[in-house]
């Protein structure tokens, strides 16, 4: 039921029909029931009055003849007999069925005392009626129920079918047209965070899809105010922390014991990291830096040299002339990051860059422990490290992959986590071949 | 560090005294002579007063702001200037540069790289005394570099990244084609570098730069090796 009737135009064609289907066989029963009442009432009329005229037929008659008269004029539902005695006894088991006709009697044969008719019910099909003759005999009426024959109902069911049809076709295109606007706050709503620019909702139709519209319009600006605070809040801390971080750099370099100085240093570059790290982060596609073709082996050269000059064992395999179509200070920013993270945590970072016909493939893999396939997801949300160990000595802020993969996903690429085969892990980034960008 | 008889006189433009004053120690300590101002007024008075230089002038300042201060300073003056930003933005330093900046520096700098970048200046500014000042481009065996942004393209017009060591000795390079280099002229123009704090640096630099611009076997030698001597930039080199 959910499932077939999942939509709002589905379930208001069938509330409709439902609604249709009772009232049309209410209306049917009603109007069936008043036909069946006006066309007894008529066969009680038409019974009496016959019944009525056979007694004034026999009544003038010699004795001797009302018998065979009697007989001549029965026909139908109704039979006759002439006899000295009243055949009927008032009541009987069905004495309700036929109180149309007694009454119809009473009616018509009001010039006759009411103790000359005597209706007696055999059952609901068949009674017996006496009616007196002046001379004291009595004529003896048995009379059958005539059923009242159904009508066809061809017409009826033929009309409410069509009704039911335009109902259904009319409904849709209604419903269709009263859901545009709840279609647009869904695509909406869908857009609010994958999108840099607010899609503010057209305010139209009728006042509730207004109100879902307005309300969905006035959250989103609030929810933007409320980001655009936090994240100038951060900005500005991470900004003014600059300043004292450069002081402290100066500072350092009057430190005369060069293994102090050389930990202050250490310190204050990881400092240096978290903020920039920060700051790219909450940018975010907010970077207006323009993608352009690059040669992606002299960049990953650039990061691998700088990671080995700055005392990581880190190694390059990858054919000359890979062109990308990409912004370079992103790139670089997410490469860095993935070659820092195994460093790390993998102590290597070993990176194997290969270009098919679908795409650039680049292979970052390590020797470290690896991550378990359960939450390999989850390390790429900001300020998530998996566990204590991994992120005390190394430090660092769990933003790393997050922007990594935030910019590989602005170039249209993606970001996977495997198994390295040797063990350890293996960071699989693909990128589209230039010529589909340029195209 | 032996006293030079005429130091370098380097003007120290931020708004933060604390700082100020440790930039000025700092550079003091290393053979320059430095002095500091807080913000373009008293540039502008201290530049009217005495000769200096090169000028390390902070973005951020109250009242005209640095790019400002730098345009004025430009219209008439072809003196050095290395900018220093707080904000790390991509469109600040190349308006910086593009004003005519010499160089431009992110806080939190590291103290020796601004050193190394206020030598690599002024040596820079001796060289070329009577060229005119606008950054330029270069142009060799169809490659081209540009200063402003600091980048390389290949003949194909591909962006071919380079670490600052590699673009200082490219740099270093370009500026002296054809003429045999020292390591230690190539070591001071690419000392500073964080990163490099070995003797074999120029040899390890070179390399690296060689294999981005010499790229594959049959690829055209660039940088010549000289015995004994040092290296030699082969290819012609425009200026564009």
């Amino acid at each position: 039921m959910r499932r077939h009737f999942d939509t709002l135009a589905a379930r208001t064609v069938l509330l409709l029909l439902i609604g249709i289907g009772l009232v049309h066989v209410a209306s049917l029963y009603a109007y069936q029931h008043a036909l069946t009442n006006e066309v007894t009432r008529a066969n009680d009329a038409r019974l009496a009055e016959r019944m009525l005229t056979i007694r004034r037929s026999v009544m003038r008659l010699m004795p001797a003849e009302r018998e065979a008269a009697a007989h001549e004029l029965s026909g139908g539902p109704l039979e006759a007999h002439w006899s000295a005695a009243d055949k009927a006894a008032p009541g009987g088991a069905g004495a309700g069925d036929w109180a149309g006709l007694a009454q119809q009697l009473a009616t018509q044969g009001a010039d006759l005392p009411p103790q000359d008719i005597i209706l007696g019910a055999q059952d609901s099909h068949l009674a017996l009626v006496s009616l007196r003759l002046p001379d004291g005999t009595w004529l003896n009426l048995t009379a059958f129920a005539t059923q009242s024959a159904p009508q066809s109902q061809h017409g009826t069911v033929l009309s409410t079918s069509l009704m039911a049809l335009g109902v259904v076709l009319v409904s849709v295109l209604v419903v269709g047209w009263l859901t545009r606007p709840l279609r647009a706050v869904a695509q909406a709503a869908r857009a609010l965070y994958a999108q840099a620019d607010r899609v503010s909702l057209p305010e139209s139709g009728p006042r509730e899809v207004r109100d879902v519209a307005q309300a969905f319009n006035e959250m989103q600006d609030r929810i933007a105010k409320l980001i655009d605070t936090r994240t100038q809040t951060l900005a500005a801390v991470s900004h003014d922390l600059k300043t004292p971080l450069t002081r402290l750099r100066l500072r350092a370099e009057s430190v005369a014991d060069a293994r102090v100085a050389s930990a202050m240093a250490g310190d204050i570059r990881e400092m240096e990291r978290m903020l920039d790290q920060t700051l790219q982060h909450l940018r975010g596609e907010r970077d207006d830096e323009a993608a352009r073709p690059l040669e992606l082996g002299a960049l990953l050269q650039t990061l691998v040299d700088e990671a080995q000059d700055a005392g990581g064992t880190a190694s390059l395999e990858a054919p000359p002339g890979v062109i990308l179509l990409g912004r370079p200070l992103a790139l670089k920013r997410a490469f860095a990051n993935l070659i820092d993270n195994a460093i790390k945590y993998g102590g290597e970072a070993r990176l194997r860059v290969t270009q098919e016909a679908s795409g650039i493939v680049v292979e970052i893999s390590d020797s470290g422990p690896g991550i378990p396939a359960t939450q390999r997801e989850a390390v790429f949300d900001p300020f998530v490290r998996l566990e204590a160990s991994r992120s005390k000595e190394t430090g660092g802020f769990g933003l790393g992959l997050a922007i990594a993969r935030a910019a590989i996903a602005a170039q249209g690429g993606t970001i996977t986590l495997l198994d390295a085969p040797g063990g350890g892990l293996l960071v699989q980034v693909s990128l589209p071949n230039p010529s589909k960008l340029a195209a | 560090m032996s006293q030079a008889p005429s130091q370098p006189r380097v003007l120290v433009v931020d708004d933060e005294a604390e700082l100020r004053g440790l930039v000025m120690g700092f550079l003091q300590g290393n053979g320059l002579a430095a002095s500091g101002v807080r913000d373009g007024v008293e540039m502008l008075a201290a530049l009217a007063r005495e000769a200096f230089d090169l000028v390390v002038l902070d973005l951020m300042l109250p009242g005209e702001d640095g790019l400002s201060l730098l345009r004025r300073l430009r219209a008439h003056s072809a003196l050095p200037v290395i900018l220093l930003t707080a904000k790390g933005e991509e469109t600040d330093r190349i308006v910086g540069l593009e004003l005519g900046a010499d160089d431009y520096l992110a806080k939190p700098f590291n103290p020796r790289e601004l050193l190394a970048r206020i030598r690599a200046v002024l040596r820079r500014g001796a060289a070329m005394e009577s060229t005119p000042h606008e950054a330029q481009g270069f142009a060799f065996a169809g490659w081209r570099l540009d200063p402003l942004r600091r980048e390389l393209f290949s003949p194909e017009g591909v962006l071919v990244d380079l670490s600052a060591g590699e673009y200082d000795l490219l740099l270093a390079l370009l500026e002296a084609p054809n003429r045999i280099l020292t390591r230690e002229q190539l070591l001071d123009a690419a000392r500073g570098r964080e990163a490099a704090p070995f003797d074999r640096a120029i040899d390890v630099q070179m390399s690296r730069l060689r294999r981005k611009i010499e790229p594959g076997e049959n690829a055209p030698e660039m940088v010549k090796t000289v015995r004994g001597a040092g290296y030699m930039f082969l290819p012609k080199v425009t200026r564009a």
